[in-house]
């Protein structure tokens, strides 16, 4: 195993290959909060890439309601309780990473789900069990809070599939950092579906081959945004690309709410990998549920973005988020409009920081008929 | 009666007491024998006169990801040649039948390795060496289903599977037409790159070829043949090959087996294994 550098947990931890980052590193923003679990995202990936013979239970994108919701079902229970105790001090990880925590034999710490555990995606996961009525209400002995968590692969820095392929199937890209699986080369020994801990590799019965998101690189090889993120109704995404904490830009949209913010947080960065799609996380859920799915730095995220009304330069690029279909590479805030623009400097977008209310009559006079407004 | 059941009984006391065992005789080797033709089913008669070398099987521990706990104890092997071709029978003991590759599951499958070239230092077992290539001929009892007729899809695997809707079987896409197939390989990417692994499977058994660990690849040369069939104690499998470059009657050779059982979930480096055991061919030069 090489030392490599996770700044996600502010230390070196140990992987199988030394350190290679990209040129660029292809990153993903999903603002929770405005997710509604309209599976559209996951609808437009299945029509786009898995729709044949063979990939039936695979959702590359997938929509899940946490805490009772997975796919596959316990994704990140069954590993959490296997990896043991995950203590942070300060923004430094103590805990074992699951590269660190691999067992005699093996690459990393893993675990392969059954068929049955892909079987019932979001199947009774925000359901009462039984029928409330006559006035009678729902009690559970804790909160009563429940929240959409969107899932892509997180293209990850340091990949577990990857390291994972005793075939060398998988790739990184060293041009965008988007990890591939060769389809060419993989022989299906479903190492990287036990590997990765986010459970987004899956095994294709038919072709006997496993397969994985690909963050749409056909379309970001142009400029444009992967198709799960161009129809999120809720506009929650952003894609883009993401720095070094050390060289971190302001003006990139991703960068600003990762790292100059802190306002988007990987999705279990104890597990070591580094995921290239950050959260922001949802304010309304209890702080230690959070803080073992984001990390320490989740208060001060769910506090800054509860204060993003009055910081007018977070609030216009999250007014950003979802406007375009195009690749936002940099991005500003001029008064009361955010101008988004491409690699060249093009821009691409441009967003009110306020949209105009129009009050129509509630009898049009033209017409002669009274005005319905909707909800 | 009851004395004709006791003298029967006596007989196969004796038997076993004394080491006899019906069946070709065993060698510390293994050694193939001529045959008119190389037959490829398992339960052909030609096999009794081909003599049997039992090859211990032990974990593949040495590279990751490992076998740390050991399976499948050995493998009885015979070989027949023709002069032109080379055939194995295997045959190994497996209480589970798995041939259905779902997600999370593996399927039973055993495979013959032999240097490329004849030589007194053969290449490292384990998969061979970079310029130093190995020959492998594989079987897999998922291949081998689908030989046997298991149909190429999802309900196969699945009975009760519950297909909505897939694109390129929709109108006016006609069904079998240059259109229709083109869209569905769209959707079975390993398909489209030609993976010779991916299907749908017109044989039970592939020729690989491989320099090391992790550098599997398919043979340029292909025309392996095989077939397995369940026996009642496990599996016993023909594996057909071109006689090795340079393999001719008495002279010597390496011969290595491997054998993964699918409930074990044993796949790729995860298997059972032999070192390299010397293979002869008998007759005259």
């Amino acid at each position: 195993m090489a030392r490599v550098f996770n700044w996600q947990i502010g230390r070196e931890m140990s992987y199988w290959y030394p350190e290679s980052r990209p040129a660029r590193q292809f990153a993903a923003v999903f603002d929770i909060n405005k997710c509604i679990a309209c599976q559209t995202c996951t609808l437009a990936c299945k029509t786009t890439w898995t729709s044949g013979k063979g990939q039936e239970y695979m959702l590359w994108n997938n929509v899940e309601s946490k805490p009772y919701g997975f796919y596959p079902l316990a994704w990140d229970l069954k590993l959490l309780e296997t990896l043991g105790a995950q203590s942070w001090r300060g923004k430094v990880y103590e805990g074992r990473t699951i590269f660190e925590a691999a067992p005699a034999g093996e690459r990393v710490l893993g675990w392969r789900p059954e068929s049955r555990d892909y079987s019932y995606p979001n199947v009774g996961e925000d359901d009462c069990a039984g029928q409330v009525d006559h006035g009678a209400s729902l009690s559970a002995p804790h909160l009563n809070w429940f929240f959409y968590l969107a899932r892509i692969c997180n293209h990850c820095t340091y990949p577990a599939c990857l390291s994972s392929c005793p075939r060398g199937s998988i790739y990184k890209r060293p041009e965008d950092g988007i990890v591939l699986l060769d389809q060419g080369r993989c022989r299906g020994y479903q190492e990287c579906v036990k590997a990765c801990p986010y459970k987004k590799t899956f095994y294709n019965p038919m072709t006997g081959t496993s397969e994985k998101c690909i963050a749409c690189y056909p379309k970001f090889e142009q400029g444009l945004q992967p198709q799960c993120f161009l129809n999120c109704i809720g506009k929650i995404r952003l894609a883009g690309f993401v720095s070094r904490p050390d060289r971190a830009r302001a003006d990139n949209p991703i960068d600003y709410l990762v790292h100059i913010k802190k306002v988007a947080l990987p999705l279990f960065p104890q597990f070591g990998l580094e995921p290239n799609v950050y959260y922001i996380p949802p304010v309304h859920v209890p702080a230690p549920f959070l803080q073992q799915l984001f990390g320490p730095g989740v208060e001060d995220a769910v506090n800054v973005y509860r204060a993003a009304a009055k910081d007018l330069d977070l609030a216009g690029l999250l007014c950003l988020i979802g406007s375009t279909e195009q690749v936002v590479a940099r991005w500003q805030r001029q008064g009361e409009t955010v101008t988004g623009s491409d690699e060249k400097g093009a821009t691409v977008v441009r967003v009110p920081l306020k949209e105009p209310v129009y009050v129509r009559a509630a009898f049009d006079e033209k017409y002669q008929i009274a005005r319905t407004n909707c909800p | 009666m009851r004395s004709v059941a006791r003298v029967l009984l006596a007989v196969a006391v004796l038997g076993l007491l004394c080491g006899c065992r019906k069946g070709p005789p065993r060698t510390n080797e293994v050694v193939a024998v001529t045959a008119a033709k190389i037959p490829l089913d398992p339960n052909d008669r030609a096999w009794e006169q081909a003599p049997e070398h039992l090859a211990k099987l032990i974990p593949q521990d040495l590279v990751e990801p490992r076998l740390l706990k050991p399976s499948t104890a050995e493998v009885l092997v015979q070989a027949l040649t023709d002069g032109a071709g080379i055939a194995f029978r295997l045959r190994w003991l497996d209480a589970s039948k798995n041939d259905a590759p779902r997600p999370g599951e593996f399927v039973d499958s055993c495979a013959v390795q032999v240097p490329r070239t004849i030589g007194p230092e053969p290449p490292a077992p384990q998969m061979g060496e970079a310029g130093r290539p190995v020959e492998v001929t594989l079987w897999r009892a998922d291949w081998q289903a689908a030989v046997d007729g298991r149909g190429d899809t999802i309900r196969d695997l699945y009975p009760n599977a519950a297909v909505d809707h897939y694109p390129f079987d929709a109108q006016p896409l006609g069904p079998g037409s240059a259109a229709q197939k083109e869209m569905a390989q769209r959707y079975a990417p390993a398909r489209a790159l030609g993976n010779p692994r991916s299907g749908p499977r017109e044989s039970p058994v592939e020729d690989l070829v491989a320099e090391g660990p992790g550098t599997l690849a398919p043979a340029a040369r292909s025309g392996a043949k095989g077939k397995g069939v369940r026996t009642r104690e496990g599996w016993s499998v023909v594996l057909s090959r071109r006689l090795p470059d340079g393999l001719a009657p008495r002279v010597r050779t390496q011969i290595a087996f491997a054998v993964w059982e699918g409930s074990r979930e044993e796949t790729g480096s995860r298997k059972m294994r032999t070192g390299w055991i010397p293979l002869l061919v008998r007759g005259e030069k």
